[in-house]
């Protein structure tokens, strides 16, 4: 992933010039993506959430690659929760990121199954690779622990106060919770069940 | 587990450093005092002191960051977590340890709590760890990686029944699910007492060892059958002494003068100590060939590892004081063997290793002393349940004199190899299918010989 970050945050600067003003947000937008690129992810971070505060919309989505490169995996989530759709495939390729790190696979695998053509061959190429490390733990039939423990993080953080995030936990463990239904109806249909001919 | 409380320590900013003057902005000042503050909430008190300063720069006469910049200051200075984190780093573990313990015990830091108990646990002090493991096991952020932790701490006690079950509670969470339900299934394995038994069959492509050939004897092939039990009880788990039993018998079909029996007894001790151990050993060992009395040894054995990284060093010693019966006594005699081997997984799933070893027999007839020595190589694979391995080895024999019945002084070459698939049925059971083979090259044609032996086995192992 080391090798992607000057691409990402190349890409990031692109994109943040091209509607950069002076005053206002845009200078701090500039300035997130040049510590971006530098891999000076705090003073990113800060300079992210200062745009945003100043009125950039765009910029809780570059705030979610910072705390996804500070390993901060959670609290990305919570703020590409809360960021105004951009639709770029950057961002929904660090969502992913904070979703796996925040261990919300589906809701990864769902975001990079997206991205499909879109990311360009570097990011397409590590998506795929972490979809293909994801399958093992999507194919196989979630087990009563692990439902139980997306639900408890979803109640923890809801007590939290962190709608958001207690709001992700709770559609992982939906997904989970209609795979493994999936998993039993399948099983008992496995020479159990009349055979379904129409009839 | 460690990369993001260390890769926060190396990208850590100064919040002591002097602050440079910015062209006044008040609007922006504001906003980096906000974003400093929810940071600071946030427990990330790099940022934080990133927005502080960024503040401060635009507006010089902001207290409140300049006040917040001084208690980063001073509680940077004085926070044993972060010494711990750059001692981490600098794989200094003892310093770490202590950094740790003193950050729990300043405010009860459950993640102190962890780091300071891992560290413990890889110093091998289990104690400490233990009881720093407990207390970040309270925290429930940190309850599954903490249980995980006390597992392999009672996995090393020989509490095999408590490793089990807290393993399966650290599986709880999903990122651990899969290292902690594979412990737990070896944990179930292992204990104070561990009994195995082991039932194999198979054929033996050439029990007599023959050449074939017009000039030598015809090899001979049967069918083999197998038992095997054996008994470990280590009162202090895998630490400290041990004693172990073990029988086997291996029947052929049709060539019964070379069914195989044997008793052994074996007192040992272990020492382990964070990234290193050691063993020694005393074992006597009976065996009966055809029915008869064959063979009765006394053997004693030292052997040390090293962790470095992925890499496991070992090197082992064995002395064994042979005494053979009957007709096989002018093979009785004293054999030394030490070997030295380097293991690397290369990833976690793939282990490879390389080895070198040496022996002398010293027998009481001189024609059948010798040396030997030469390299071995094997592979490990994981397949989920399963595990594949491959083994080859190549050995140089020279014996010590010329031996008249021969007519040469013999020069052996052996290349050994073996491949199996070891598949984990049921918690304690696992099956095995597997073949060895040996191509011999001696100077003396009439004892060089090819011999493959394909094989299954059901084993059952059970920790108390």
């Amino acid at each position: 992933m080391t090798g992607g970050v000057a691409l990402q945050a190349a890409a990031l600067a692109v994109l943040v010039a091209a509607g950069a003003t002076e005053g206002g947000a845009e200078p701090h937008l500039l300035a997130g993506a040049a510590h971006f690129r530098a891999e000076r992810y705090d003073a990113a971070l800060v300079e992210f959430r200062v745009a945003e505060r100043l009125g950039e919309p765009e910029a809780a989505g570059y705030a979610g690659a910072a705390l996804v490169k500070l390993e901060r995996f959670e609290e990305a989530v919570e703020t590409f929760e809360t960021a105004s759709p951009g639709g770029h495939p950057l961002h929904d390729y660090y969502r992913a990121l904070a979703c796996y790190g925040a261990r919300l696979y589906s809701c990864a695998d769902r975001l990079l199954a997206g991205l499909g053509d879109r990311s360009g061959p570097r990011i397409a190429e590590q998506a795929r690779a972490i979809r293909a490390e994801l399958a093992p733990t999507l194919e196989a039939p979630p087990s009563e622990t692990s439902l139980a423990w997306y639900r408890d993080r979803c109640e923890a953080r809801r007590a939290e106060g962190r709608a958001a995030l207690a709001a992700a936990y709770c559609r992982e463990a939906d997904a989970l919770a209609a795979r493994r239904g999936a998993a039993t109806r399948a099983a008992g249909s496995d020479g159990a069940g009349p055979p379904r001919n129409g009839g | 587990m460690l990369a993001p409380l260390l890769a926060l320590a190396l990208a850590a900013i100064d919040p002591c450093a002097p602050v440079e003057a910015l062209s006044p902005d008040a609007a922006a000042a504001q906003a980096y005092r906000s974003v400093a503050d929810a940071e600071l909430a946030a427990g990330a008190r790099d940022s934080a002191a990133a927005a502080y300063r960024e503040a401060l720069a635009r507006d010089p006469a902001d207290e409140a960051s300049r006040s917040a910049l001084a208690r980063l200051c001073v509680a940077r200075g004085e926070d044993p977590f972060q010494d711990g984190l750059r001692k981490l780093d600098a794989e200094d573990l003892a310093g770490a340890a202590r950094a740790f313990e003193a950050a729990y015990a300043a405010d009860g830091s459950a993640p102190a709590a962890l780091l300071g108990g891992i560290a413990r646990f890889e110093l091998g002090d289990d104690a400490a760890a233990e009881r720093l493991l407990r207390a970040a096991e309270r925290a429930p952020a940190h309850r599954e990686e903490a249980r995980f932790y006390l597992g392999l701490l009672a996995l090393r006690a020989g509490d095999g029944t408590r490793a089990a079950s807290l393993l399966e509670g650290a599986a709880v969470n999903p990122s651990l699910a899969s290292p902690a339900l594979d412990l737990a299934r070896l944990a179930r394995r292992d204990g104070r007492l561990v009994l195995s038994f082991l039932a194999e069959s198979g054929w033996d492509s050439n029990v007599n060892l023959g050449p074939g050939g017009p000039q030598g004897v015809a090899p001979e092939s049967d069918g083999t059958a197998s038992l095997s039990a054996s008994a470990l009880w280590r009162p202090q788990g895998a630490r400290g002494p041990y004693l172990r039993a073990g029988g086997l018998w291996h029947e052929l079909a049709r060539l019964d003068a070379y069914d195989l029996g044997g008793i052994e007894a074996a007192a040992g001790w272990q020492l382990r100590g964070g990234n290193r151990g050691a063993a020694a050993e005393y074992e006597y060992a009976h065996r009966a060939l055809g029915g008869e009395d064959y063979l009765g040894a006394h053997r004693l054995l030292a052997s040390g590892w090293l962790r470095r990284g992925r890499a496991v060093a070992t090197g082992s010693y064995a002395v064994r004081f042979e005494s053979y019966a009957g007709n096989w006594s002018p093979f009785s005699g004293v054999l030394q063997r030490a070997e030295a081997r380097v293991a690397l997984d290369a990833t976690p799933r793939l282990r490879l290793g390389v080895a070198y070893a040496g022996a002398r027999d010293a027998a009481d007839e001189p024609v059948l002393s010798f040396w030997e020595h030469g390299p071995r190589a094997e592979a490990r694979v994981l397949l989920g349940r399963a595990r594949l391995g491959i083994d080859l080895g190549l050995t140089f024999r020279a014996y010590d004199a010329f031996d008249v019945a021969l007519g040469d002084r013999r020069r052996d070459t052996y290349l050994d190899g073996a491949a199996f698939l070891e598949v984990e049925l049921a918690d304690r059971w696992s099956a095995r299918a597997g073949v060895v083979g040996r191509h011999a090259l001696s100077s003396v044609g009439a004892l060089s010989y090819d011999q493959l032996a394909p094989s299954v086995a059901i084993g059952y192992t059970l920790g108390l």
